[in-house]
């Protein structure tokens, strides 16, 4: 056994240093029962990013990162994450990945003793940084986790996620269930754990949260990756504007929505106009791709 | 700390305010079967009985072990929020469900063993300062003890299987399984032996009893088979029984683990 985890990490480095890829999935099938999710789904996630991962309910975001983590079995497909099979779920995989669900049960006892209980688990856990993040989110080790709010036990879930300095960590709705002031923390202390080395994923539907944070995105839609690049992608190709009156029917225009003043387009940059727009935020975005994917294929990766 | 290790710790640390609770209410109870039982030898005049202890250990080792193993992987393997933290749990599956199973095989009779034995050093003698009955200390080294722990170590590892194979009310879905499985193999062992003596005997069951009334000389030479039959019934029963079962339980974690999981 210890032979195929250390030919697995070996493997690990190698497919991670190589390609800079930490995960790559081949033509992914998916179902439940005879509900089709995934049809030849494609993804590939570089190291070092904070990946966003978007979608509308029911698209399947959820169920990609159980793939990932090895929690569901694809029926048909070939899936790397960090060199590893995920359907293994070797504990050399597992201790490389930091899964923070949406709903999580955490059983009755003291912050600090489930600090001690788990922590082993993770080699290159760090109590410094923990200790630091603790304090980051004002969390009291002392306190008993089934008096804590669902925010507060999210919080330290992901001081503990943060602290254990895996190589990947996949972050269901983080966000949900936190305050406003905590929501800042959160970005903030995601921004300062990013290193080179590490990679996020970050399914979310609460895009607002996350502006400034996650780049590149992924956008999952018909059981398929239609977006997988970086917010600059599109915004070097397309610009968006503020206009007056709707746009007619033979204006060529990417996307448009009704606001207060007006109409929000979004065209294509004219190289004349150079950097003039609006700042296009990841709402937007997401409508653009989502409703409009044939203009977004230079995106598509 | 090993990984298996990491295992054994978190089931500990995470049901040991249910397992404390538990120790204090075996602790109760034994005090007060042991007060009440000096109460009736006192007014009652009859003899003290030493028995207390040693008869209530099986009560505990069966329906509290067994319940206990019964409900080992109820959060971990069907909980559909409680399986996630388990499944991402850095071990193997085989680590996983060895750290359940040892704890609930091995771990559990030493420690309710120990919990007798300290219930009875503390209600000793309070038994005798208030009613003078003798001081007899919980005896685990005994001949009955043995016998009863390699019972458990058979039922443990059935109702182990059952706490894998069924999604809900392990214990009791276990319990009606075992008594349909005894059923049918009744019926079975009944048509077999039904059908044996008649091609041996005739047809009418009547000439069965009559072998009853033959000269035990008769038997004489069956003696060595019945010997052979009975050591491999015990190995059969005390070995290969359990080995099935914790083999089959492990293969439906693992089936579990690829099939529903999540």
């Amino acid at each position: 056994m210890a032979n195929e985890i250390e030919s697995g990490q070996t493997r690990s480095k190698e497919v991670v240093s190589s390609s800079g890829e930490v995960i790559l999935m081949q033509d992914i099938g998916f179902s439940y029962g005879k509900n089709q999710l995934f049809s030849h789904l494609n993804l590939r996630i570089k190291k070092g990013n904070i990946y966003g991962l978007l979608g509308k309910n029911g698209s399947g975001k959820t169920t990609l990162l159980k793939l990932l983590c090895g929690q569901l079995f694809p029926n048909e497909g070939y899936t790397s994450v960090l060199g590893f099979d995920p359907i293994g779920r070797k504990p050399a995989m597992l201790g490389e990945i930091f899964y923070l669900p949406e709903e999580f049960p955490l059983p009755k006892m003291k912050a600090s003793e489930y600090l001690k209980m788990r922590s082993g688990f993770y080699p290159r856990f760090d109590h410094a940084m923990f200790e630091q993040f603790c304090r980051d989110f004002d969390l009291d080790m002392q306190q008993n986790l089934n008096e804590m709010s669902l925010g507060q036990k999210k919080k330290l879930l992901l001081a503990f996620g943060l602290a254990s300095n895996t190589s990947l960590l996949i972050l269901d709705e983080p966000t949900n269930g936190l305050d406003i002031p905590s929501k800042r923390q959160f970005r903030q202390t995601v921004a300062s754990a990013m290193t080179e080395d590490r990679t996020f994923i970050i399914s979310t539907h609460q895009v607002r949260d996350m502006e400034n944070l996650i780049d590149p995105l992924i956008i999952l839609h018909d059981g398929a990756v239609i977006f997988n690049d970086t917010v600059d992608s599109i915004t070097d190709k397309f610009v968006m504007d503020l206009v007056t009156t709707e746009p007619d029917k033979g204006e060529e225009v990417a996307y448009k929505e009704k606001v207060l003043g007006g109409w929000m387009v979004l065209k294509e940059r004219d190289e004349k106009e150079g950097g003039k727009g609006q700042p296009l935020d990841l709402e937007t975005l997401f409508n653009v791709v989502v409703e409009n994917p044939a203009c977004m294929q230079g995106g598509v990766k | 700390m090993n990984r298996f290790g990491l295992l054994i710790n978190r089931e500990v640390q995470t049901s040991k305010r249910d397992l404390s609770i538990y120790a204090a209410t075996l602790f109760l109870i034994l005090f007060v079967f042991e007060t009440i039982q000096s109460f009736v030898t006192q007014y009652s005049y009859s003899g003290y009985s030493s028995a207390v202890y040693a008869g209530l250990f099986p009560n505990f080792l069966f329906f509290g072990g067994l319940i206990i193993t019964s409900m080992a992987f109820a959060e971990d393997m069907f909980s559909k929020n409680g399986q996630q933290e388990w499944l991402m749990l850095p071990a193997t599956s085989l680590e996983k469900f060895l750290a359940k199973g040892v704890l609930t095989a091995f771990v559990y009779p030493v420690a309710l063993i120990a919990v007798f034995f300290l219930s009875s050093v503390i209600t000793e003698p309070i038994q005798l300062l208030f009613f003078g009955n003798p001081v007899t200390l919980f005896n685990p080294f005994t001949r009955a003890m043995a016998s009863q722990l390699a019972l458990y170590w058979v039922w443990h590892s059935i109702f182990l299987l059952g706490s894998t194979y069924f999604h809900k009310g392990h214990f009791f879905k276990t319990v009606l399984s075992l008594g349909v499985i005894g059923i049918a193999l009744g019926v079975l062992g009944l048509l077999f032996v039904k059908i044996v003596f008649s091609i041996k005997y005739g047809s009418s069951l009547r000439t069965f009893d009559v072998i009853f009334s033959f000269d035990s000389l008769l038997f004489q030479p069956a003696r060595g088979a019945a010997g052979a039959f009975r050591v491999f019934s015990k190995v059969l029963y005390f070995v290969v029984l359990p080995l099935f079962c914790w083999v089959t339980a492990f293969f439906r974690v693992e089936e579990v683990q690829a099939t529903d999981a999540v």
